[in-house]
């Protein structure tokens, strides 16, 4: 049986296409058979994080018009073959296709592939709804602050009341030293609102940024060069069900920072 | 010790501007509601009122309705889908029946005041009763009494709106950007955070009761009030409730006591 997860946030810039380049890319190293959909029709960027732009000849809209076959659309990744990218259309908008069309899809690539993940768009409104229809799982990103927290919340709602029952949770950018001196909400806060179960967090890292302008997944990097690509790593294996304990992110401790920690514990 | 704490009723309504809220038109949500062995469906009046509710809103209440109170049901209880002047083609009448025995519920006869949507029916194999507006059922909706408590078992989530003419009675959180408008109490085991109102068509007598209460705003009737700014160090089980001319939250172990040595207002 296929799995079919669609990652989506609300809130715009959490880090949904960052985190469907690798996970993506990580489940194909695994060995597993990935198909990844960009159901941002308008503003498309999962081509530019995987580094596939200029390998792009066919495109969702293209299929679903019978102007080329699905295998024909979908971009083959010459480091990792196990991966292939479904894209979006650049020049039409969020209403080129409907959620009917993209059950569709999505059903036609579940036959050949073990994981199909759609990247969502940000928003609620019908290209969120085209993204959602066809799935069965949902992973909700987030970032540790408020408003992000409150679209996730909202987005959880939506996809409760789609029967989209199955959900995990991701953290991103979250950083340890600022959560340390209560600048920062928790993970711990953020479940309290959201109440979803945790599938990872990532901390906020600097090569992210140099590995989307390369085009390069972080995951592809050297093992343990990154803390993101290791939380990454771990979220996938959590994800194939393994047991993976999390990382322990907080900063080195010193003797103010345990005092403040104390007298935290005491309070709540 | 002083049990109350609230911003002072004076300090709210000066900051707040009282706004005046409509009461929770019975109408105005998909509702269920039990009867003699099997449950009604009500949907909203397209044309009495004026923001008349879309489909694909009509069905995320039924699906949230649906989800937050499968305990109580009986398996293959028949459902009578009151329909008013809803226009129903069969596609949407197939989705609610389909819903409805997702939750093993029956749906068995399809009340209308439209032609089309009787037609529709007939098509999808339903028994149809064609009305020109039940005139019976609206009586008892416009009544004095509240309707039965509504009883929801899930955490209301953002951009949830629960409006019921009667008392609501929550089994989870209310996250912020939810709301609840009641015509009688509200009641939430779990924490409160986002907005309630009780008392809604005017009955300044209704409370609203937390496990947590951190409301991002509260209402009784023409009243509001907000949090202080600083959140308390930790919670208590908390009733909010009209007196000396605000709102004044007591700790709920305080208020019985209170209640049987004072006179509400």
């Amino acid at each position: 049986m296929s799995r079919i997860i669609v990652i989506t946030s609300g809130k715009g810039g959490v880090g949904k296409t960052t985190c469907t380049a690798n996970l993506g890319m990580a489940l194909a190293k695994r060995g597993r058979k990935v198909a990844v959909i960009d159901a941002d029709f308008g503003l498309r960027n999962l081509d530019l994080l995987l580094g596939l732009e200029n390998r792009i000849v066919y495109t969702a809209v293209e299929v679903l018009a019978g102007e080329c076959r699905l295998d024909q659309a979908l971009v083959k990744d010459k480091r990792q073959p196990n991966l292939a990218l479904l894209p979006a259309a650049q020049n039409r908008t969020k209403d080129a296709v409907t959620p009917d069309q993209m059950k569709k899809l999505v059903g036609a690539l579940a036959q050949s592939y073990d994981y199909v993940l759609i990247d969502s768009p940000a928003g609620i409104e019908m290209g969120f709804q085209n993204a959602i229809a066809p799935a069965k799982e949902a992973i909700i990103i987030t970032t540790p602050e408020i408003s992000a927290v409150r679209d996730a919340d909202r987005v959880v709602g939506l996809l409760e009341a789609n029967d989209v029952r199955r959900m995990h949770l991701i953290v991103n950018r979250l950083r340890p030293a600022m959560v340390e001196k209560d600048m920062m909400m928790s993970v711990k806060d953020v479940q309290e609102i959201l109440s979803i179960p945790l599938l990872g967090v990532v901390p906020d890292d600097e090569k992210v940024i140099i590995s989307t302008n390369r085009g390069e997944p972080l995951v592809l990097a050297e093992e343990g060069s990154s803390l993101a690509g290791i939380a990454l790593n771990n979220i996938v294996r959590r994800l194939e069900g393994e047991r993976v304990p999390l990382l322990d992110l907080n900063v080195p401790d010193d003797l103010f920072s345990r005092v403040r920690r104390f007298f935290k514990g005491s309070q709540s | 010790m002083n049990s109350d704490s609230l911003v002072p009723a004076s300090v709210a309504s000066d900051s707040i501007p009282t706004m005046p809220q409509p009461p929770a038109v019975p109408q105005a949500q998909v509702r269920f509601k039990g009867e003699e062995g099997r449950l009604l469906l009500l949907l909203p009046s397209e044309t009495e009122n004026d923001s008349a509710l879309t489909w694909m809103e009509i069905w995320q209440q039924l699906k949230q309705r649906l989800n937050s109170g499968e305990r109580f049901w009986q398996p293959q209880t028949p459902v009578h889908l009151i329909a008013r002047d809803r226009l129903l083609d069969g596609r949407q009448l197939q989705d609610i029946a389909d819903a409805l025995s997702n939750a093993e519920l029956q749906l068995k006869r399809v009340y209308t005041s439209r032609r089309q949507t009787a037609v529709a029916a007939v098509s999808a194999g339903l028994s149809v009763e064609q009305h020109s507006l039940l005139t019976h059922l609206n009586q008892t909706e416009n009544g004095q009494a509240l309707a039965e408590p509504l009883y929801i078992q899930t955490t209301l989530r953002s951009g949830i709106e629960i409006r019921h003419p009667g008392t609501v009675i929550v089994l989870g959180d209310t996250n912020p950007g939810s709301s609840i408008i009641a015509n009688g109490d509200v009641l939430v085991w779990g924490a409160l955070r986002g907005l309630v109102q009780a008392g809604a068509a005017g009955n300044a007598s209704c409370m609203i009761m937390a496990l947590r209460m951190e409301p991002t705003q509260i209402r009784i009737a023409d009243f509001v009030a907000r949090a202080p700014e600083s959140p308390p160090n930790q919670y208590h089980p908390e009733v909010a409730h009209v007196s000396g001319g605000g709102i004044r939250i007591t700790r709920a172990i305080d208020f019985s006591k209170n209640q049987l040595t004072n006179d509400l207002v």
